[in-house]
């Protein structure tokens, strides 16, 4: 913001906010001769007007009236857009502000991003795609749900093999979990299922062993599941697990319960949220994600053999969950 | 079709988790967790999840019942009220109110409490009015008021989780307060450290870092063994000694004659277990203590609780966040009827029936003259009940068939009372005693308030219309009390009671329907309309002024194992029912997981006796006998056995003995001498 004009005045503008009533300011303010920064939170502008179907007093179709703003707005050579963004600090006075804007992580080159849609369709719990925001950048990987599965890297790369949108930095996290160690570096596992899954067998075992013997047994777990189907399973035959008893036989009670839904999951995560003594349980679903439903056991340790058999065995009577296909 | 889900509050332990009850065209489907409640986080317990299963119950009572020739038949509310009413004037006259005693109810609403309170004292005349608080935490109320002027929980449960230290003694926190052991969970995991002290070996020992498995009884020495390296060690708090309390110095002369090694010959727990005990608990900048029943329920309950009160003063962990003493209260009522005065010396708020100002109040309020003189308690009417000096019951919500010690016994004093009216939503073991039982409506079918264990009050709100001919607790009571004279029984919805206890309990003062209906949480104190509630208390002040030591000797237990009877019996409660099981053993889900009972014995002691798993053995005290199957464990120490007393056709409570402590007059429910036997060689 540093573009000084004949006036003395700082030629340059921020309009915090890419909704309807920001674009049109940008835009107006670009038409005049200022250059535009368009700051929006969101991973694209539009706001709510992009959500409604209609327009008061008139009755007009939002969208007739917001669409052409918004590739005005991409386009214009006066606006540049800092979508995925938000304002923390502004000082200075008048006419020549100071501002500083933390940038979040997108995951994606926009500049290569074509828009296809393959990686969201691949992937819904971690990739945002808002319908009805109709912007090229629309992509973004949400932090605080991608459990780094790594479909939408490779759905891009499928895409668009020479130009990859999808950054490195995305590559990198899905792949960690899958580097040999000697090439993780110097860098530590981010995630919970990341640290479970570079742990050796034993102390895998330790680790659910301590998080499991929490269970009160309250069936949270089981009740707040949404694909659950299977009714009258083992969870409540006595011969699998002792009614009344607390823990109940760790790991066998939690190994049923997501061997039960392992290739119906979508790791929602409801199982976990139910819990009323904070067991990791989307943990467990993680990192069966894309593996057979008999990893359970590599997920979870400490099952016996013959128990192990008798389990699979009486699964495979329940068609509807199918235990030879891997995911 | 109609759906509705209406927030309320679960019915059983005193965590107090909010619940939406989900209601399809007027009739009850299911729980919803509710996210937003900052009890539970939306994360109930199993009880919780099915807490709607037992309301449209077929052994639902459904009209009131009257016993004619020893058989009950249905009446009509009119009859039936009338017998009550006439009957009961007709005793008070020929032998004088206090002839009448008044089970409240810790499962009904404060609003219920407080117009039952009313119609002992108001109407009747009489202070005998009590509830199962006597069984329970009799003995906090008493104590922890001697020590800090106020017997409730210091500290609220979410301050748990920033606990350094956490001391649970006596307190199976796992199973049978789920979310408040979440917090002590949360607190470890940020690096806090956990003693836990019990006999039997619970759930939460297996996170402990310390964990004391002391004799049954033996709580004060144990207490005094830490305090004493506390002291030894110079980790008491001296500033907050010098500044906020009294009596130091006779509590410092007393704790010398514990040293490690003469508690470790008298608890059985290692000394160097309590040397490293007392010093987490010492060096940690904010420690909290959460006990239960193991503490309360002995001869020396005061004493245990005075103790315990010694040792947060002791090292200044009383009135700052995430600290205090923090008795863990059973019953998601318990505190509110406490406070609404349904205790035989106390009115709402615990402003004393023989402090003349406080009766003025109370008499100016009601418009009659009040008894001053303190009532019967729970156990002390079971005796007045058999030796003639009281001639009717009226029990509201409560089963002492099965809750109260030495059931023979008290069976045999329902059974001599001239008239006992019970008022419950089904049809319990005391209620077949009864002459008239009169149907109430469960937490689902009426509005009122709860007060959850951290003196939380919350809404309770009606889901559904009441069941059958069912009526609230509330409208029987007042309409009970106009029948008898009661002039100010007016009322039209338990808001206005509200109301009225608000205007006559400074600690409620400050709390109303629209408050609460705003989504406000409100703990007491609460003394103004703009007061925010208060989270932790004794925050400069302790409530009493200074906090009070008191230097306690160990005391042995009043019945001990002898050569008679071998073994300790110690009673408790168990994660899959509740209480004397009148809902859970109607819940379905509950009950397939723990069908009966079972008494938990050592594997050396079974080996012994050859008791296999499973098998059905005797039990035998003083008092009675009973069958169960064994449970060998190693979880409990030899020598001890434990029961849960859930369960009716194997009532722990035949077993256990009527000892009480003499100031709360609490019975020991967790020791008691009992001989094991097989079937088959009586002996």
């Amino acid at each position: 913001m540093e573009k000084q004009n004949g006036n003395g005045k700082v030629g340059a503008v921020l309009v915090v906010g890419g909704g309807i009533g920001g674009i049109q300011a940008a835009l107006d303010l670009a038409e005049s001769g200022y250059y535009v920064y368009l700051l929006e939170k969101s991973p694209s502008i539009g706001g709510v007007m992009a959500q409604l179907d209609k327009t008061f007093p008139t009755n007009d179709c939002s969208m007739c009236i917001l669409s052409p703003k918004l590739v005005e707005a991409g386009r214009h050579l006066n606006i540049q857009l800092i979508t995925n963004a938000e304002l923390e600090e502004v000082s200075g006075e008048e006419g020549n502000f100071r501002v500083k804007i933390l940038k979040k992580p997108r995951y994606v080159d926009i500049d290569k991003c074509t828009g296809c849609g393959l990686c969201a369709q691949s992937d819904l719990t971690s990739l945002k795609e808002k319908e009805e925001e109709l912007w090229v950048d629309r992509i973004v990987v949400d932090e605080a749900s991608c459990i780094q599965c790594g479909e939408c890297t490779e759905a891009c790369l499928e895409e668009n093999k020479e130009n990859h949108a999808m950054t490195n930095t995305a590559l990198e996290r899905r792949r960690f979990i899958e580097l040999p160690p000697e090439q993780r570096g110097e860098r530590e596992p981010e995630t919970l299922a990341q640290k479970v899954a570079l742990m050796d067998e034993e102390s895998r075992k330790n680790f659910w062993q301590s998080e499991l013997s929490r269970c009160i047994k309250c069936f949270g777990c089981r009740d707040a599941c949404p694909v659950w189907i299977y009714d009258g399973a083992e969870l409540e035959d006595p011969d699998w697990i002792k009614p009344g008893e607390i823990p109940p036989a760790v790991p066998l009670f939690q190994i049923i319960r997501a061997y039960r839904i392992a290739n119906l999951c979508v790791n929602c995560g409801m199982c976990e949220e139910a819990c009323p003594m904070d067991i990791p349980l989307r943990t467990i679903h993680q990192l069966m994600w894309r593996q057979s439903p008999e990893s359970v056991f590599e997920v979870i340790p400490g099952l016996d053999r013959k128990t192990k058999q008798k389990l699979i065995k009486k699964v495979k009577e329940n068609p509807m969950v199918k235990v030879e296909t891997a995911r | 079709m109609n759906c509705d889900f209406v927030l309320t509050v679960c019915p059983f332990c005193g965590c107090g988790c909010q619940l939406y009850l989900e209601v399809m065209d007027g009739e009850l489907t299911g729980v919803l967790p509710c996210k937003t409640d900052e009890m539970s986080e939306g994360k109930p317990c199993i009880k919780g999840r099915n807490a709607a299963d037992f309301i449209s119950h077929p052994d639902r009572l459904k009209s009131p019942l009257v016993k004619r020739k020893g058989k009950f038949e249905p009446a009509s509310w009119e009859e039936a009220l009338d017998i009550v009413g006439s009957q009961l004037s007709k005793i008070k006259q020929k032998y004088g109110p206090d002839s009448i005693g008044i089970l409240s109810s810790a499962k009904c609403t404060n609003e219920e409490n407080f117009l039952l309170m009313k119609f002992a004292r108001a109407v009747i005349g009489t202070n005998n009015v009590d509830h199962c608080a006597r069984l329970c935490h009799a003995s906090t109320v008493v104590g922890l008021v001697k020590a800090f002027g106020s017997g409730a929980m210091t500290n609220s449960v979410p301050e748990i989780e920033g606990a350094d230290c956490v001391f649970v003694i006596g307190s199976n926190t796992m199973e049978q307060h789920p979310l408040i052991s979440l917090r002590v969970l949360r607190a470890k995991e940020r690096g806090a450290k956990l003693i836990v002290a019990d006999p039997r070996r619970t759930p939460l020992v297996d996170f402990a870092d310390i964990y004391l498995q002391h004799k049954p009884g033996t709580d004060v020495a144990l207490i005094n063994g830490l305090m004493h390296v506390i002291v030894r060690d110079g980790l008491e708090d001296k500033k907050f000694i010098r500044e906020r309390t009294e009596g130091f110095e006779e509590l410092e002369k007393k704790i010398k004659e514990y040293p490690p090694e003469k508690v470790s010959r008298v608890t059985g727990v290692d000394a160097a277990d309590l040397e490293k005990a007392a010093r987490f608990y010492g060096e940690a900048e904010k420690a909290s203590i959460l006990y239960a029943m193991g503490i309360t329920q002995h001869t020396t309950g005061t004493e245990n609780v005075l103790s315990v009160a010694n040792l947060a003063m002791l090292t200044g962990n009383v009135g700052r966040e995430s600290t205090g003493v923090n008795p863990l209260r059973g019953q998601n009522n318990v505190q509110g009827a406490c406070d609404m005065g349904a205790l035989p010396d106390v009115y709402s708020g615990y402003q004393r029936v023989n402090d003349k100002e406080a009766r003025a109040r109370f008499e100016k309020a009601w418009g009659v003259a009040l008894p001053q003189k303190p009532g019967l308690t729970v156990t002390e009417m079971t005796d007045a009940a058999i030796d003639g000096s009281l001639k009717a019951m009226y029990i509201m919500g409560e089963n002492p068939a099965l809750s109260d010690p030495d059931i023979n016994h008290l069976k045999k004093a329902l059974g001599s009372l001239d008239f006992l009216v019970v008022q419950d939503i089904f049809l319990s073991e005391a209620a077949q005693f009864a002459h008239v039982v009169l149907p109430a409506c469960s937490f689902a079918e009426k509005e009122g308030t709860f007060t959850a264990t951290d003196r939380r009050v919350q809404r309770v709100r009606k889901a559904i219309e009441p069941i059958g001919d069912s009526k609230p607790d509330w409208i029987i009571v007042s309409e009970l009390a106009r029948r008898m004279g009661g002039t100010q029984f007016n009322y039209t919805s338990p808001g206005e009671i509200m109301k009225e206890i608000a205007s006559l309990t400074p600690s409620y003062a400050g709390i109303s329907y629209e408050r609460l209906d705003n989504g406000k949480v409100l703990a007491w104190p609460c003394p103004s309309q703009e007061h925010p509630g208060t989270r932790f208390l004794h925050s400069n002040v302790f409530t009493r002024g200074r906090g009070q030591f008191f230097a306690i000797d160990y005391k042995e237990p009043a019945e001990l194992p002898d050569k008679e009877y071998p073994f300790l019996l110690t009673t408790g409660r168990l994660m899959f029912q509740y209480h004397t099981g009148t809902m859970t053993r109607r819940i379905p889900a509950l009950e397939r997981e723990l069908p009966t009972g079972f008494v938990e014995i050592n594997r050396k002691d079974a080996k012994k006796l050859s008791i296999s798993q499973g098998e059905r053995i005797r039990v035998k005290s003083r008092r009675g006998e009973i069958e169960i199957q064994a449970f060998v464990t190693d979880g409990i120490l030899p020598g001890v056995v434990f029961i849960p007393f859930h369960f009716a056709e194997c009532a722990a409570n035949v077993l256990t003995s009527r000892n009480v402590d003499p100031e709360a007059k609490i019975p020991e429910f967790k020791v008691c001498a009992v001989k094991i036997y097989k079937d088959d060689k009586h002996g």
